[in-house]
């Protein structure tokens, strides 16, 4: 399989016929190979229970069986998890957005005292993930009457590091004579990160916007210590429950697991299919710098 | 890298300025430094969930967890989530760097075809997992049944030491291998074509181009993914947690995992309080290290 | 002790449907608890008296939840002051998680939360349940109706911190038209198993039996029957006593000859279940409230046989399933409701729904009796063999470090009999930590 690899590099010259015939073969046999998953969790989803645990499984499902959608939509109460995580999301976007443009306007245009001393403050925070800090969080969230509510989803997820460190650097690389232009303009700090700077670093504000949503959208180690109940329960941990519901007694269920598991990925799918480009490059972006 | 311009009296505009910062900072304070500070504080406690009071004991945890009945678990836990690393980095950088080769030409097509093998890193892991889950399934998964058109054994894969860990790689690989391949790919296109140029015309071989220039110029993007993923996949938890819960006998128990357990299924928050301290000793003794051997090349200044 | 059964048929005690009186104490027969005291005032600390909505935990599945709704609207309608609202939570560990989480927080606590029985004493010590006994007696509630067993098992030392609510046993479900080609009757007696399984294992073209060690509960009867006692009077395990170790080479002897098989991971329970509906198991060993969703699965008659009787001649079994308490931490109005609400539940014609809609066993005394008890062994013929034996339903080992001493001991079986670990080192092994748990959590 590893025969030739061949630099094909874009524009790299030559590249044996044999490779250039063999490439695209290849490389088509590897993309079915890939999404195989995904389409096997959307066939599964639209089988009945017994189809589904054929012992030679179908590749297409012999009837249709939209009602495990409705079932998982209802029944399983995934419209609550909906909503749930889109309030959360919500949250945590407003308040990473909000915080980190402003934070990242003040490290890169601001002129205090001890500045980088506590933008290193902001960077250590990159190294003390919440798979750390969760337990005395927990303790702090329980005191404030915050378990199984928004706030307590949201706010331990309020500021990212990440998102201020991308943000500044952007900022920075904006020259200055922009803002002085805005101040005689009459813009006061807000005004000019809202006309000058934002405007001017659209795309990696974006970018990285559209990665601190998928995050929030697919975040689950927080969402499940602090919202046990289900009414705060959010699609990820809905989903991964909806297993174990079914499988620790009752039927095996993955024709309805994977109707959850379709429902849960779909919004995020769909901006991916949408603004693929900026949500590919998101990555390589904050990977060159 | 300083602000040049001042056209208001300095104090007033720093404390102006200063006032932006101000909420990233108290949050990352309360939410972030304290629970660090706290949680030293627990590891010498032996608070347990149920009781409403605890008191101090002093090192027992930390002696439980090196050498008590603890340490045991603690090294099993450092080994698999090491033996974890290792395979994410793995398919991360070879699988990646593989997949650029083979997705690197410029057209339509191929641009869609890397679109769809990106994608599943925008999949959440819950559904990823449970999709694994459900393929690997011993006696219904199409996995076992392809193995089994083949005339192969069907294997238990989630349910046996052997291949547990690996049934969680194959999920992971799902997940990152693309994100390896964009990220080559865009450094390769970043290469010059003149090096290849110059290169074929002293007769160099592709194969030889490929060892001799590309692979040469990607080292800082590999680098960069050995740090980067090397980091995040210390921190791996939900697809074990999905898939496995860490087992069969302990497995799978990777690191976040075993803290996980300690807490919110023993409800041992001392103890894991303690593990969780010394995960956070591990994260920042693999950053600096990582930040002294990159010298430089991935800095938080760009 | 007495057979259970016929302590059912001669009891005659008619339990009135306290639910809906709220304070008015059901007329109590001689033998009601604290006889002496001063009811009146007692009772009236407990009551409702104004309009509350409360909310019960439960771990039913969806599959139940036109029985649960059913019992709960009834509830909501046979009085005006409390509405209940029932919460399916997840199963047993998830709602342990779920409980001790908010117990910890003091907030978000329901009224009302079922509970497995292996965590009653660790709710008892560390008061996460409420005491009910003051409101047992205040209310004169009659709990001598709940078989003796059942009651005993949602005790915490003289504390009842709970009530019994749905209960099962463990017990080895069979294909009875396997057998009976085959010829093969389930043996009574361990001793007689090895060739059981043989033959058991020849007429299904698999395994004679498949055992579920995902949870200790399957197995523990095994070791207790030989006279293991698994925490001894002084504390610690005796796990990795000769005996013990017998028992535990036995089962590790029937999965290296292939005649069992050991059952554990994530889909175990659906595995195992499926093998037994497709005929590749001979039998499975299993709890007996998932009667109905075997025969409902099968196309072959599904047999109901009791564990064998150990080498010392011991048949018992254990109880499972759940028991209903209150959390300590919530508001005295809040548990006053729920004390209503739990009275309701665990009441004889409840108990009886509880019993045919499900295939957990019911838990009255009187229940059986009645025209419906009746009616229910004719439809459920195979419990029999439960109801046979309801005497020897013993209750739960009760130690507050229960949960963590299973955990280690699951996974130490799953080492022997998946892989085959040497059983002497990994007893020793295994005892070691449970001792440390054990002394721990004094």
């Amino acid at each position: 399989m590893k025969k030739e690899p061949q630099v094909e590099s874009g524009r790299a010259i030559g590249g044996s016929k044999v490779w250039r015939v063999v490439q695209p073969i290849l490389a088509v046999i590897v993309t079915v190979i890939m999404l195989f998953p995904i389409y096997w969790m959307i066939v599964t989803s639209f089988k009945s229970a017994e189809e589904a645990q054929l012992l030679i499984p179908t590749l297409f499902p012999k009837s249709f069986h939209p009602e495990n959608y409705l079932y998982v939509l209802g029944r399983a109460n995934f419209l609550k998890y909906y909503w749930n995580t889109i309030v959360m999301t919500a949250g945590i976007l407003f308040l990473q957005v909000g915080t980190g443009v402003l934070a990242a306007y003040g490290f890169a245009k601001g002129t205090f005292k001890g500045r980088s001393a506590m933008f290193y403050v902001v960077l250590g925070a990159l190294m003390i993930p919440l798979q750390v800090t969760f337990i005395p969080l927990y303790m702090l969230c329980a005191k404030w009457n915050l378990t199984d509510t928004f706030l307590g989803l949201i706010l331990p997820e309020a500021v990212s590091a990440y998102y201020i460190f991308m943000m500044r650097n952007t900022f920075m690389s904006i020259d200055n004579s922009y803002i002085d232009a805005g101040k005689i303009d009459g813009l006061g700090r807000l005004g000019t990160i809202w006309y000058v700077l934002m405007p001017m670093s659209k795309a990696t504000l974006f970018t990285v916007t559209l990665v601190t949503f998928t995050n929030g959208w697919n975040s689950y180690f927080w969402p499940k210590i602090i919202a046990k109940n289900e009414v705060r329960r959010v699609l990820t941990v809905g989903l991964a429950q909806l297993k174990n519901t079914f499988a620790g007694q009752a039927v095996s269920n993955y024709h309805q697991i994977m109707a959850g598991a379709v429902l849960t990925i779909l919004p995020v799918i769909i901006l991916f299919l949408i603004f693929q480009k900026y949500m590919m490059t998101g990555y390589s972006k904050s990977a060159m710098k | 890298m300083a602000g040049k311009p001042m056209l208001k009296p300095k104090t007033k505009s720093a404390v102006g300025d200063f006032l932006f910062v101000v909420p990233a900072l108290a949050l990352l304070l309360c939410f972030t430094y304290y629970p660090i500070c706290k949680l030293v504080e627990i590891s010498f406690t032996d608070w347990n969930l149920l009781s409403d009071d605890f008191t101090y004991v002093g090192f027992k945890n930390w002696k439980w967890l090196f050498a008590g009945t603890g340490a045991k678990y603690l090294w099993n836990s450092l080994k698999v989530t090491f033996l974890y690393s290792l395979g994410e980095l793995a398919v991360t950088i070879v699988g990646g760097m593989l997949f650029a080769l083979l997705f690197n030409r410029m057209s339509r097509s191929f641009g869609m075809m890397r679109a769809f093998v990106f994608m599943p890193k925008y999949v959440a892991m819950s559904s990823a997992a449970v999709i694994f889950l459900w393929m690997l399934n011993t006696e219904y998964g199409v996995v076992n049944y392809l193995l089994k058109l083949i005339h192969l054994t069907p294997v238990d894969w989630l349910n046996q030491k052997s291949t547990a860990l690996l049934s969680v790689l194959m999920l992971t690989g799902w997940r990152v291998i693309g994100y390896g391949m964009m990220i080559y790919i865009s450094a390769m296109a970043g290469i010059s074509k003149d090096y290849y140029e110059a290169a074929s015309l002293d007769g160099a071989s592709s194969s030889q181009q490929f060892f001799r220039i590309t692979l040469p110029l990607l080292s800082p993007t590999t680098l960069f993914l050995l740090v980067t993923t090397f980091l995040s996949s210390m921190k791996v938890f939900q697809s074990v947690d999905i898939l496995t819960e860490g087992g069969p006998s302990r497995a799978t128990e990777v690191f976040v995992y075993l803290i996980y357990r300690y807490a919110m299924v023993d409800f041992r928050m001392d103890r894991a309080a303690t593990a969780a301290v010394m995960f956070f000793v591990i994260l920042l003794v693999i950053t600096i290290a990582t930040m002294r051997v990159s010298n430089n090349n991935i800095t938080y200044d760009s | 002790m007495k057979r259970l059964l016929a302590i059912l048929l001669a009891a005659s005690m008619m339990f009135a449907m306290t639910a809906c009186g709220g304070t008015e104490a059901p007329s109590s027969p001689a033998s009601g608890p604290d006889a002496g005291e001063p009811a009146v005032d007692e009772a009236a600390k407990y009551a409702v008296t104004e309009p509350i909505t409360i909310t019960w935990w439960h771990a039913l599945e969806t599959q139940y939840d036109g029985l649960v709704a059913e019992i709960v609207d009834e509830f909501n309608k046979s009085q005006d002051l409390i509405t209940v609202e029932a919460q399916y939570i997840g199963s047993y560990s998830e709602i342990n998680e779920a409980l001790v989480a908010a117990h910890a927080a003091g907030s978000g606590l329901p009224a009302v939360v079922v509970a497995n029985t292996d965590y009653v004493a660790s709710y008892g010590a560390n008061g996460v349940y409420e005491d009910l006994t003051p409101y047992i007696a205040a209310t004169k509630y009659d709990v001598d109706d709940f078989a003796v067993g059942l009651l005993e098992s949602a005790k915490y030392g003289d504390k009842q911190v709970s009530l019994p609510f749905l209960h099962s046993t463990q017990i080895i479900y069979y294909n009875k038209d396997m057998a009976q080609k085959a010829g093969i009757t389930v043996p009574t007696v361990i001793t007689d198993f090895d060739a059981f399984l043989q033959d058991a294992a020849k007429a299904s073209g698999g395994v004679g039996t498949i055992i579920p060690g995902w949870d200790q509960w399957y197995f523990e009867t095994l070791y207790l029957n030989e006279g293991v006692k698994i925490i001894t009077d002084d504390n610690t395990c005796d796990l990795n006593s000769d005996t013990a170790k017998g028992v535990t080479a036995k089962l590790q002897q029937w999965c290296k000859d292939g005649v069992a098989t050991w059952a554990f991971g994530k889909d175990a329970s659906a595995n195992m279940r499926q093998s037994f509906y497709d005929g590749k198991t001979f039998s499975v060993l299993h709890t007996s409230s998932l009667y109905n969703n075997y025969v409902d699965n099968c196309d072959f008659e599904v047999g109901m046989a009791w564990y064998p009787a150990g080498t010392t001649g011991a048949k018992d079994s254990e109880v499972g399933g759940c028991v209903l308490g209150i959390p300590a931490k919530v508001d005295q109005k809040t548990k006053n409701a729920a004390w209503v609400f739990l009275q309701y539940l665990c009441g004889k014609d409840v108990n009886m729904k509880w019993a045919e809609g499900t295939g957990y066993t019911p838990t009255r005394n009187s229940v059986l009796q009645t025209d419906e008890g009746k009616d229910f062994l004719a439809k459920k013929p195979e419990f029999k063999a439960v109801f046979d034996n309801l005497d020897l339903i013993k209750p739960r080992i009760q130690n507050a470090a229960w949960a963590q001493l299973a955990t280690t001991w699951k996974n130490y079986m799953n080492e022997m009999m998946a892989e085959q670990a040497d059983i002497n080192t990994k007893s020793d092994d295994m005892v070691v930590e449970i001792n440390e748990i054990l002394e721990d959590s004094k």
